[in-house]
């Protein structure tokens, strides 16, 4: 009867005013709040779904972008089980951007193999009309950077919102069964994620 | 002797590596109920601690008289009335298998401590004799014990909870512990910090107890060598733990490994914890001042005094202050008002600039209209710097365009549900992002940071006028120059400071942050960054400020607002045994919940208490700069309202929606 629920830590990285926050309210909430302040400090959400007959909880972190809060926003990313690079097609510094974070991650996060490290990356903001950054020059950016999955979204009227969060937790674990193969079955089970193991508890 | 044995011998009567990691005073032992012919209402009081020994947990209870040293080690002189003093005469009575045991040195403990056995009790003979001590007679009933001895733990009602301590290896019963003051649910959620609690099949009063032994009784160097450890890969691959100052975030981390599964994801949050030590440097939570105990800073601070909030200084009560020329007179008595009830909103506009510091106190109208003549001259000189850069020079100055970018997307995010701020096209909306551009001017290197259009728009919005709110905007932004800047200095200092005074207001909340790795408060960095901009709501924001901006009762008076919060929260995050991310989310989510009023006479109460208190450190003293205050009058009479006001007289607030129509320096009410 006990189900075991992993958690994962995902956490939403890119400049400031492509929508991370805006994103994280729509998934979590389903709601677009246009009078959404601008995040101070860091804050996280939590949800709950299923993916593939695993239950996971969400916990979905979001910080602040200017540079000035660096110091202060980076320790929060230790930990993470996935990074979704965000930007938004209307601006294409946000997209230029992309590699940036993605090594500002990297680096703090202390990932210790970064080619495996599940990246996934957000075109936001799909509802506007003006973009700056087009589909191709998006996607061919995911592919040389990793071959990551590439959404556009729009946490405005919830496209492709959901759908992200899902692939991003499938990304996670496909890269723990991985490993967790890798772990003799004899040591102490200190992997932080245990899961039970699919079919047979649930 | 076995390494849990010579801990124990070796008592807490070395300081150093001991730390108190949680504390309960008011924990009651009831000799005469066992029968022994005592008064049955005879009572000892004492305090129950969980302390971290080189590493090894401990569960250290010892009567009131004894956590006194006369080394003053330890400040926990209280008050000891509610101890029903030990009959002498009474030495028959044999605490149930107790051992009074000399304690080998004397630092701390001047006292007999008693322990437990481990190579008697397993003898099984059931009792254990006892040594007469009849000086020492209340140390009889100390006892202490590591917690890898402990087998489970009974949890009773009686209209109060009283718990019974059963011991491994032996059939021996400790004296039942009654929490008469309360505490036995943080005591079991501290103990659950350490062992896992689980509720045993045929007694669900009963939890038993299982830790980790290993990680007990090893040291850290030999976790390291012990290859057998899961551990161990992980220890060695991590460098961070190598900056570990003492081995309390190791075992904590050990006994969250062991916990397993149900625990999830200790270990990230501990990672960030870390980090963020190292961003706020100075503050090193486990090193503070003397090593060893961090309870001998424990002060006792009296009762906090209650505290009568006034009414708003009406637009009549600041008219009457002015002479002739428009000079303010009895200013500290008008600033005690404000202190003590903010304003009403019609007066916001013309006290802001004086509390603020745009208007000094002592000018005459005429010197102000000169003055706002200049200061508006001197404005547009800069607004028409960056008004005046070409499309071609923006390109080339990449950090004006960032400043403009920035501020573009942040004025569309700031207060948009406020009418002054709704809607598409409103003009607020063009001058927050004018007035920005244009302190960007003014000060360049600082340029626009995310928080400043939250402290421009409430001034701003009480203004209506774009040249005195900027100038306003200065000042306010003179106070708060620090928390912007590249290193955040005034973000890390006074994160230090909100953590020196909740050490000394609240030890065991401080304690319990701490365990949870968040002693350097970092939850707080939204509230100081912006001022509580974002935890209340607009009309409240405005009440508060101004009531800061009074810089009563003391200095930096917004951490004691802090305290305040803290303090109405700090039940809930320890009943509910909230860990690091649990908190911030707590505290993030208390935004637009949160009642000024409320706060606000907590504050002053706080204030108060700790302005009452004799022997105050240093540090507290510096803090809130109470070493060279002059008593402001009334201070210390916190009943007293401000003298300025009649007594009864319908609020004249227009509550927040006094409007002008006209944006020009004249204020209605002068004439
Ligand atoms: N049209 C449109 N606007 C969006 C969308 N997502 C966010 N926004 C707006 O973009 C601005 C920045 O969003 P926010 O979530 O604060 O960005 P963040 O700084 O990345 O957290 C806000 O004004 C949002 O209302 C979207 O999908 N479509
Ligand atoms: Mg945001």
């Amino acid at each position: 009867m006990t189900t075991k629920t992993s958690l994962l830590k995902v956490i939403l990285l890119g400049d400031g005013g492509v929508g991370k926050s805006s994103i994280m309210n729509r998934y979590v909430t389903n709601k677009f709040d246009a009078h959404l302040f601008h995040t101070i400090g860091v804050e996280f959400l939590n949800k709950e779904l299923e993916v593939d007959g695993h239950q996971v909880t969400l916990q979905i972190w979001d910080t602040a972008g200017q540079e000035r809060f660096r110091s202060l926003r980076t320790p929060f990313y230790r930990g993470s089980d996935c990074c979704l690079l965000t930007f938004s097609v209307d601006d294409s510094q946000s997209f230029l951007n992309l590699g940036n974070w993605k090594k500002e991650f990297i680096y703090y996060a202390d990932v210790k193999e970064p080619e495996k490290f599940p990246f996934v990356v957000l075109g936001n903001k799909l509802d506007v009309t003006e973009r700056q950054v087009s589909s191709e020059e998006a996607q061919q950016w995911c592919q040389e950077n990793g071959d990551y999955p590439y959404y556009e979204t729009s946490a405005k009227d919830a496209t492709n919102v959901a759908v992200a969060f899902e692939e991003a937790v499938r990304r996670v674990l496909a890269m723990d069964e991985r490993t967790d193969h890798l772990i003799p079955t004899d040591t102490v089970k200190l992997h932080r994620k245990p899961r039970s193991a699919g079919a047979c508890c649930s | 002797m076995s390494a849990w044995l010579s801990a124990v011998c070796g008592g807490i009567t070395h300081r150093d590596h001991a730390q108190v990691l949680f504390e309960h005073e008011g924990v009651f032992i009831h000799p005469g109920s066992e029968d022994q012919g005592l008064e049955p209402d005879l009572l000892v009081s004492g305090s129950l601690r969980i302390i971290d020994k080189d590493a090894e947990i401990m569960v250290d209870y010892r009567p009131l008289e004894d956590s006194v040293d006369p080394t003053n080690m330890l400040c926990a002189g209280k008050d000891s009335s509610s101890v029903v003093e030990w009959a002498q005469s009474s030495g028959e009575r044999s605490a149930q298998l107790l051992e009074t045991q000399q304690s080998y040195e004397t630092e701390w403990d001047m006292i007999n401590a008693v322990t437990f056995r481990k190579r008697v009790c397993a003898n099984g003979e059931g009792s254990l004799q006892q040594q007469q001590q009849p000086v020492q007679e209340r140390s009889r009933w100390a006892f202490s014990f590591g917690l890898g001895d402990l087998r489970s733990v009974a949890v009773k009602e009686e209209g109060w909870t009283f718990i019974i301590f059963r011991l491994k290896e032996s059939s021996s019963v400790l004296p039942p512990l009654h929490f008469h003051q309360g505490g036995s649910t943080e005591f079991l959620d501290s103990l659950r910090r350490f062992a896992m609690l689980t509720e045993s099949a045929d007694d669900v009063s009963c939890l038993m107890v299982s830790t980790p032994n290993k990680a007990l009784s090893q040291s850290f160097e030999n976790l390291l060598d012990d290859n057998n450890f899961g551990l161990v890969h992980k220890f060695k691959k991590d460098p961070y733990v190598t900056t570990l100052g003492g081995f309390s975030k190791v075992t904590n981390y050990i006994f969250d490994a062991f916990r397993g599964t149900e625990e999830q994801h200790q270990r990230p949050p501990e990672e960030v914890a870390d980090l963020l030590g190292e961003v706020i440097p100075g503050l090193e939570i486990n090193q503070q001042e003397e090593p060893g105990f961090e309870v001998i800073t424990r002060i006792d601070l009296g009762t906090r005094p209650q505290v009568i909030r006034g009414s708003p200084v009406s637009v009549e009560d600041w008219t009457k202050q002015q002479d002739q020329e428009g000079r303010m007179t009895n200013v500290p008595e008008l600033k005690h008002a404000i202190f003590k009830g903010g304003l009403c909103h019609a007066v916001r506009k013309e006290a802001w600039k004086f509390l603020l510091g745009y208007f000094p106190w002592e000018s005459t109208t005429e010197e102000r209209k000169a003055l706002q003549r200049a200061k508006t001259d001197e404005y547009f000189r800069m607004k028409l710097q960056w008004k005046s850069v070409s499309e071609e020079q923006e390109r080339r100055n990449s950090r004006l365009r960032d400043y403009r970018s920035l501020i573009e997307k942040d004025v569309n995010r700031t207060d948009r549900t406020n009418r002054f701020y709704e809607g598409l096209d409103n003009p607020g909306l063009v001058l927050l992002h004018d007035i920005l551009m244009t302190y960007c001017m003014f000060d360049f290197d600082l340029g626009y940071v995310q928080g400043m259009s939250d402290l421009l728009s409430p001034i701003l919005y009480v203004m209506e006028n774009e040249v005195d709110a900027f100038w306003c905007f200065v000042s306010f932004m003179d106070q708060m120059h620090q928390n912007f800047e590249e290193q955040m200095q005034g973000m890390k200092t006074q994160l230090i400071q909100l953590s020196t005074l909740l050490r000394l207001l609240d030890l065991a909340f401080w304690n319990y942050l701490e365990a949870q790795d968040s002693g350097y408060l970092y939850f707080c960095f939204r509230w100081l960054l912006i001022r509580f901009k974002r935890e209340l709501s607009f009309q409240d924001v405005l009440r508060l400020w101004e009531v800061m901006w009074t810089e009563l009762p003391c200095q930096n008076f917004h951490l004691l607002v802090c305290c305040a919060i803290l303090d109405s929260e700090k039940q809930k995050i320890m009943e509910e045994n909230y860990g690091f991310n649990e908190i911030l989310k707590h505290i993030n989510e208390l935004s637009m919940k949160l009642n000024v009023e409320e706060i606000l006479q907590k504050s002053e109460g706080i204030c108060l208490q700790i302005r009452n208190c004799k022997d105050l450190p240093q540090s507290i003293s510096a803090i809130l700069g109470l070493d060279s205050a002059v008593s402001s009058p009334g201070l210390a009479d916190p009943g007293s309202g401000p003298a300025l006001r009649t007594a009864h007289r319908p609020d004249p607030c227009s509550n927040g929606l006094f409007r002008e129509t006209s944006s020009n320096n004249k204020v209605a009410f002068i004439s």
